[in-house]
């Protein structure tokens, strides 16, 4: 199914390094992935595993140590200047905290309106006419709301303000880092849908970073699962959640919380924490925790391989994924 | 078992806020009561009064600006009205509590095993070495490695799952009867999460404590209680055990909640259920029922009168609505 449609996003060998010599820290360590056109991937993981750094990196709000990011054909990783910030304009990043990332000394309207003015897009009627449709879409009232300040909304209400400006220049990638995990259930809920339906009428395609592995299953088509700066599983969202392949990958479902009396308890938990990204594990990177590990996965480095289509893991001994 | 017997039993609690846009009733009359050696949840968004709840309850809401009202006991100890004085006879001993932030909730420039040994040497008046050894005993419990060694780290020193068991280590230093745990894994991964929510499991069992789980996710408290209060605007909405509460909830309010978390086991772009509008202001309450404005069932009796709770059909379960949705037991309502 993957073979017909035209990658939107090509990432190869990603690395993004914060330090110099023996401080350096490889926070994405090779990393590569496709985002097909109209598709939402889900990239999840735990705290420090990477994923917030390769969402910056793709929009080189931290600079990449190595490898190609490709947009649409067009490898952006060396760009600067004019040719990078046009780049930008087709992708858009949201961010976590919703309150800080608007300015909270500016109005509503101007906030939603600086892409287009930066760009000098469009003007007077028009430019109004454009900011009001923007976040009538997002579900707030232009005329109510058009002339409050940012620090007059909640939460849920800034991040759609968030959106609304994120959608401003027509980007073809948006780029969501955790954009929902400083909400409560039922805004959660009202900001995931809205998404999907801007989703539908925009064209976009989402890449999904979040540490909530309900959240990302409910919205992503494909699903990345990633582990001390690499990716260890990449598939369909049903299927790797059905039958994981990667151990790690089975520990973390396993560690989901259903919100269900009836649900498994945990039985099988994962022991330890992540070891240091400053000193990665030999080998494997999950092997210091992985109860299947041995002098293979010290030694040599598992690279991805297929176990279904579209379905590719990183591990020496994957779990048998019969699916039931 | 007769009221006495019972851990806790809170009463009409209510506090108020009183602050310069007038009074705020972040708790607003709540009652309820705890076994020994129980699990209880208490859920609810943010703002819905949860957390001043567990710390009125902790007494540790006794500034000015404050009112409390009504009655908590503990172990037959009453929480409102009592001075600070007389509430450290319970604090550490009958109650103890863990906090959401584990770094915020220890002293960053202090060893955690002088953390521990504090209530230990103050409390029980332990001596140095007695209390030493204790408190690499507590370390040991909650799951340290080497705990000797780590005894005399910092808490920088160590990752945010490992500072949040040596908080629970310290709150249980005093073998408490009550721990409450407000938010105990929100900031921690789900891993992590994990090893904490089994923690707590093992040691409620092995010291034959009561917790109580206060949070806002509905999947901490799902396999981890025996039965939940939901809060909603600083009041109770339904109680009821916690198989009750998931399968036969009769409040509109609690069913919403529970369809707008989204499931591990829903199929990719599932449709979220969602509940209009925000919670309320506080400082601006009707007068009826809270939820009404955002509610599909509010008729004109829930904006004009406020519901009580009123008893389900099993027993212990019961909600505060006038349009209650149909029982899906079988067994007609009261």
């Amino acid at each position: 199914m993957t073979d017909t449609r035209q990658p939107l996003l090509r990432v190869q060998d990603l690395t993004v390094t914060f330090g110099h010599h023996h401080h350096a820290v490889s926070a994405v360590a090779g990393v590569s992935f496709e985002i097909y056109e109209g598709e939402t991937l889900g990239l999840v993981g735990e705290s420090g595993c990477g994923k917030s750094t390769t969402g910056k990196a793709l929009m080189r709000i931290v600079e990449p140590s190595s490898g190609t990011i490709e947009l649409g054909g067009v490898d952006i990783t060396e760009q600067n200047g004019r040719a990078l910030r046009n780049a930008r304009t087709h992708m858009q990043m949201i961010f976590q905290d919703p309150i800080s990332s608007l300015n909270p000394r500016r109005r509503v309207k101007d906030i939603v309106a600086e892409p287009l003015d930066c760009w000098k897009k469009v003007r007077g009627p028009e430019r109004d006419a454009m900011i009001s449709d923007l976040l009538s879409k997002v579900g707030i009232d232009p005329a109510v709301y058009g002339n409050r300040y940012a620090r007059q909304f909640s939460g849920g209400q800034c991040q759609r303000i968030s959106i609304a400006r994120s959608l401003a220049m027509r980007p073809k990638l948006l780029i969501c880092d955790e954009m929902v995990s400083a909400l409560d259930v039922s805004v959660q809920a009202q900001i995931l849908n809205l998404l999907e339906d801007l989703k539908a009428e925009y064209g976009l395609t989402l890449l999904f970073i979040a540490h909530d592995l309900a959240v990302v299953k409910n919205v992503s088509d494909r699903v990345a699962v990633m582990y001390l700066g690499k990716i260890c599983e990449i598939g369909p969202a049903d299927a790797l959640y059905e039958a994981p392949a990667h151990p790690y990958t089975k520990f973390l479902l396993g560690a989901a919380l259903e919100a269900d009396p009836d649900s498994p308890m945990h039985s099988q938990v994962l022991e330890g924490e992540p070891p240091s990204p400053m000193n990665p594990p030999s080998g494997c990177r999950f092997r210091t925790r992985c109860p299947n590990a041995t002098e293979r996965c010290a030694a040599e480095e598992p690279q991805p391989r297929e176990v279904a289509p579209g379905h590719q893991v990183a591990c020496h001994f994957p779990l048998s994924i019969t699916r039931k | 078992m007769s009221e006495s017997e019972k851990l806790l039993v809170v009463k009409d609690l209510a506090t108020t806020f009183a602050t310069a846009g007038g009074l705020v009733p972040a708790v607003g009359g709540v009652s309820f009561d705890l076994e020994r050696n129980e699990t209880l949840g208490i859920v609810g968004e943010s703002g819905s009064g949860k957390t001043v709840l567990s710390r009125t309850i902790m007494g540790l809401q006794p500034r000015a600006n404050v009112t409390v009202t009504g009655s908590a006991r503990v172990n037959g100890f009453e929480v409102v009205g009592a001075s600070e004085k007389e509430k450290r006879q319970i604090w550490g001993t009958e109650v103890a509590m863990v906090f959401q932030d584990p770094m915020t909730s220890l002293n960053p420039v202090m060893r955690i095993g002088k953390q521990i040994d504090e209530a230990l040497r103050v409390r029980m008046g332990m001596n140095r070495a007695a209390a030493r050894a204790r408190a690499i005993e507590l370390l040991e419990l909650v799951g340290i490695p080497s705990p000797a060694q780590r005894y005399d780290a910092y808490p920088g020193q160590l990752s945010g799952g490992m500072r949040q068991r040596v908080v629970i280590a310290t709150a249980l230093a005093c073998s408490p009867k009550l721990l409450m745990a407000d938010e105990p894994t929100t900031g921690l991964d789900v891993t992590i999460q994990a090893q904490i929510l089994n923690l707590l499991d093992e040691l409620k069992d092995r010291l034959k404590m009561s917790v109580i789980l206060v949070t806002h996710d509905l999947g901490v408290v799902a396999t981890r209680t025996s039965r939940i209060v939901v809060m909603y605007a600083g009041r109770i909405v339904e109680t009821g055990s916690t198989r009750e509460v998931f399968y036969h909830h009769r409040m509109p309010y609690t069913r919403a909640l529970l369809e707008s978390s989204p499931k591990v086991s829903n199929h990719p772009h599932t449709r979220l259920a969602t509940i209009p509008g925000r919670p309320p202001n506080l400082l601006k309450l009707a007068q009826g029922c809270s939820f009404a404005p955002r509610c599909a069932y509010a008729t004109d009796r829930c904006h004009q009168e406020r519901p009580e709770l009123q008893p389900a059909a099993e027993p212990g379960h019961s909600f505060a609505c006038w349009n209650p949705l149909p029982t899906t037991r079988g067994v007609a309502a009261p």
